[in-house]
């Protein structure tokens, strides 16, 4: 190991022990800030990673493979932009006595950008084949 | 150079014992049985060809640079409103909060994709076989589930914050979001030291990109990754670029919604103090070192009145600007008997209890005569939610340290 891999490593390691530190010197920490570093791991890896990686795999197998790259391309775009929306579509953060607290119609919103994704997805497809054809030579006639 | 021989056996015993720790820790485990790897395990269990050290480094860039961004903007906001002794932050620009928190914000939404795609990258080897040859090997890979978890961490629990959904995180979102980031960057730091070497190859060596033509190529994979988190942006950022607003579909707060066309985050209800803010008998009372004054609402009215415009920047990352109208906190500090060049305020709201009842106002926001102690807003008395009958306003600094429902200030002399 060089002295610079050795120094980052060694520097990693003690801002992880005054993390650690400080977090169990910290009252508003509490257990419950494990259970959920140990959650979101576990709910990324075991759940929403897999589930994506069997989505793509059903697209390969029955989507024609002229469509694959931009369905895949749109259904990443589309998962990114519903993980942040998520919360706000649900409107669990809405309280009664403040209507400035998340105003708009999120669910519509998120709809919209889905329709604007799609939209740009099939708009690829569509400019690439018809480039393609174009730079196809045209059969003789007769 | 003298040399000193008790000195040299010590070197070299610790030496020996460094020696024979990592000897140990370099000792390999016994293998698993051959029957337990199936599933994931299996050998070519993945196999798209998409991912390659040169993808997962590439990725892996864009998310250091990412969180090194969020760490610095959060712990400068942190410190603004945990101060250290040594830290000093200054009145002007003022709305420098308002574009490094926008960025904090802004950045860690766009990490979203980023960490995501860096995740499935390297996915297979969470399924390496054997899981660790030897403890070395264990521990590192302990330390990446650490930095996985951090950052997962990290960006959950601010998109949560965002949209106030506090049920899910069983702690205070500030303090857990706060210790994990110092998590998240000490296990990146380990992260980057260990896979140095690889992550030099796979940037500065060409890699060809092993994916069929027609596929999903690594280029395209990028530009994906790059387009989602141009969406994501695009459709928050209006919650502090205001003329992005309208197509801010997804945007927690709009810049103009709310009393007096300015959003709220704690209301009057919410803070228990509607009967405190109408009751006739109100005063809001300046004590220094030397007098003590009681001012009532008539009496701030008929002080020298100046109207600035400043922007409230909140945390969450939204802000909005807006015209205040109010009496100098200077003119204050100097009715106590201080002089205000050289003087700090601790300002008190009506509330009776609560994390941000009260706030102290440094020396540099003291002196400002930007700061007010303000009346009215957009040329109309204070809406209850934004602070009737008074509340602070304060050139770059954190809404949560506008004080509203101002009741009691404090002056001293800063030195």
């Amino acid at each position: 190991m060089t002295a610079v891999r050795r120094s980052l490593v060694a520097v990693g390691g003690l801002v992880l022990a005054y993390a650690v530190i400080g977090a169990l010197g910290d009252a508003d920490v509490k257990a419950g800030a494990l259970f959920f570093l140990a959650g979101v791991l576990v709910a990324h890896d075991g759940l929403l990673l897999p589930l994506t990686i069997v989505a793509g795999v059903i697209l390969r197998r029955y989507a024609p493979p002229r469509l694959r790259p931009a369905l895949q391309a749109a259904l990443v775009v589309s998962l990114a932009v519903t993980v942040v929306a998520f919360p706000l579509v649900l409107g669990r953060g809405r309280s009664a006595d403040n209507p400035s607290l998340l105003p708009l119609h999120y669910g519509r919103g998120l709809l919209a950008i889905y329709a604007i994704i799609w939209s740009a997805a099939l708009a690829t497809v569509a400019t690439r084949s018809w480039r393609e054809r174009r730079r196809r030579p045209q059969p003789p006639p007769g | 150079m003298v040399r000193d021989p008790d000195t040299e056996v010590t070197v070299n015993r610790a030496a020996g014992q460094v020696k024979r720790a990592v000897a140990w820790l370099r000792q390999p485990l016994p293998a698993p049985p051959e029957s337990l790897r199936r599933g994931p395990f299996e050998r070519g269990a993945f196999d798209s060809k998409l991912r390659s050290p040169r993808l997962t480094s590439l990725l892996g860039l864009g998310l250091a640079v990412a969180f090194t961004v969020c760490f610095a903007t959060g712990l400068l906001s942190h410190f603004i409103q945990h101060p250290p002794f040594w830290f000093w932050w200054p009145s002007r620009p003022v709305g420098l909060y308002r574009v490094t928190q926008g960025v904090h914000v802004a950045t860690g939404l766009a990490s979203v994709p980023l960490l995501g795609a860096k995740l499935w990258s390297v996915y297979p080897r969470l399924f390496a076989w054997p899981p660790a040859r030897d403890l070395a090997q264990a521990i590192e890979r302990a330390s990446i589930a650490l930095l996985v978890a951090a950052a997962l961490f990290q960006l959950v629990s601010g998109i949560l914050n965002i949209s106030r959904w506090y049920a899910p995180m069983p702690f205070f979102f500030t303090a857990g979001h706060y210790w994990s980031a110092w998590l998240a960057i000490g296990a990146l730091l380990v992260h980057v030291g260990v896979k140095l070497p690889i992550i030099r190859a796979a940037l500065t060596r060409a890699a060809p990109d092993r994916t069929a033509p027609g596929a999903l190529s690594r280029r395209g994979l990028l530009l994906t990754i790059g387009a989602a988190a141009g969406v994501i942006t695009l459709s928050t950022a209006g919650q502090t670029v205001a003329p992005l607003a309208p197509i801010s579909l997804l945007a927690p707060r709009r810049p103009r919604t709310g009393p007096q066309h300015l959003p709220v985050n704690k209301t009057a209800a919410g803070a228990g103090v509607r009967d405190a803010l109408f009751d006739p008998a109100y005063r809001l009372t300046i004590a220094g070192p030397a007098r003590t004054a009681s001012l009532s609402l008539a009496d701030l009215t008929a002080l020298p009145q100046h109207t600035v415009v400043l922007p409230i920047s909140c945390v969450e990352g939204w802000s909005s600007t807006a015209t205040w109208t109010g009496v100098r906190l200077r003119d204050l500090v100097a009715l106590a008997g201080v002089d205000p060049d050289d003087a700090e305020a601790y300002v008190e709201s009506l509330e009776s209890h609560g994390r941000y009842r009260a706030t102290t106002v440094p020396p540099p926001h003291t002196r400002d005569p930007f700061t007010l102690i303000a009346l009215r807003l957009g040329g109309e008395p204070l809406h209850p939610d934004h602070g009737y009958p008074a509340r602070l306003i304060a050139p770059n600094r954190p809404g949560v340290l506008q004080t509203k429902w101002v009741g009691r200030i404090t002056v001293r002399s800063a030195s």
